[in-house]
């Protein structure tokens, strides 16, 4: 189920954050996002929590629960795919 | 219209000043006004801080960057700045010389550093919640909003211990995030009034020209002239900073292609959430 997010999930990280001559094929799925991966910040990361919101109904309700979610793309997708609505 | 946005201290150094021509010249000019090396790192003065060291470095890395985008051929219709960022926005706009800049930043520094020689104080970044709960913890806790980047990304500026309990709340109100970071001095807080006689001489140590680009501030988002800039350096130490208001006001003005001109892209980031929140609405 959380496989067939994985592209999606890669797109919706591309458009929310602006991402300018990236494509899906560039993000490792399991690369971290912060730090040494995608070298995203808090202020992309909260930007990716409405974006998930609205696109797929579904809450990062704390930042302990944000740590876990965007540790990779394959774990945002599994998050997605347990709680949406 | 261009919009050159100068960013404030980096947090960190991410990468090391350019070594091209520029990058030489700056680093020079770094090491004889601002007795600061930002290529081995190394202070040519006791009292040097590592935070001043970033700000120094930051200051050098805008300078750097604003003579990349001219030669370019990227003409700024209008400049903002960020904090600490009026400092090489008052270079690129004419009105003090690189060498100038880089050596208020120092002096100015080190006079700030010194407050954190008999006390520790913190900056704490919260991201999430509205400015009201922000607002009221930092109250709750006797430190200071400093910065008002959107409406969910803030900075808090005061002492170390309370600054801990502002964090522990803002994440138990909800906060996305909450972290704090040292630093030598409570910037765009009240509590800089108490080095107000030495900044002060600082500052008007130098001739101010009229800028040659508008200049808005954070503060109240007027352009500046020549004769408002040592007395703004001043008091925008004292006044939160006001990024959002800013952004607005630079969208209002015309301001339609945006340049950070520095270390990272944090006001890229705020500028792309305050837009994603127009389009929302």
């Amino acid at each position: 189920m959380s496989e067939s997010l994985i592209e999606p999930v890669k797109q919706l990280i591309i458009d929310a954050l602006r991402i300018e001559g990236m494509t899906t094929a560039d993000i490792d799925s399991d690369a971290p996002l912060f730090g040494e991966g995608l070298g995203l910040d808090s202020i992309d990361a909260l930007q990716l929590v409405v974006a998930m919101e609205k696109e797929y109904g579904v809450v990062v309700p704390d930042a302990a629960t944000g740590t876990t979610v965007f540790q990779s793309v394959r774990s945002m997708a599994a998050h997605i795919a347990e709680h949406r609505k | 219209m261009n919009c050159y946005m100068f960013p404030g201290q980096p947090l960190s150094r991410s990468r090391g000043i350019p070594q091209d021509h520029d990058g030489e010249q700056i680093a020079e000019l770094c090491r004889r006004h601002a007795l600061f090396d930002p290529e081995s790192w190394e202070w040519l003065t006791p009292d040097g801080t590592d935070n001043v060291a970033l700000q120094l470095h930051g200051v050098a890395m805008s300078l750097h960057g604003a003579r990349t985008l001219k030669k370019g051929g990227v003409t700024p219709g209008i400049v903002a700045e960020h904090s600490m960022g009026i400092y090489p926005a008052a270079a690129l706009c004419g009105s003090l010389a690189e060498e100038s800049v880089l050596e208020i930043t120092s002096r100015g520094g080190r006079a700030m550093a010194a407050m954190g020689s008999s006390r520790h104080y913190s900056l704490g970044c919260v991201v999430g919640l509205t400015v009201e709960p922000v607002t009221a913890l930092a109250e709750n806790h006797g430190v200071y909003l400093a910065n008002v980047n959107t409406d969910r990304h803030f900075l808090l500026a005061g002492e170390l211990d309370p600054m801990n309990g502002a964090m522990a709340e803002a994440l138990a109100v909800g906060a996305f995030s909450a972290n704090s970071f040292s630093c030598d001095a409570p910037l765009h807080t009240p509590l800089m009034g108490e080095l107000e006689g030495e900044l002060r001489a600082i500052f008007s140590d130098y001739r101010y020209r009229d800028p040659q680009v508008p200049l808005m501030n954070h503060v109240d988002q007027c352009c500046l002239c020549g004769s408002d800039l040592a007395d703004f350096m001043y008091r925008e130490l004292l006044l939160p900073v006001q990024w959002e208001r800013t952004y607005r006001a630079l969208r209002s003005a015309g301001v339609d292609h945006f340049f950070e001109v520095g270390q990272g892209d944090s006001l890229k980031k705020y500028n792309r959430w305050l837009e994603s929140r127009w389009e929302g609405s």
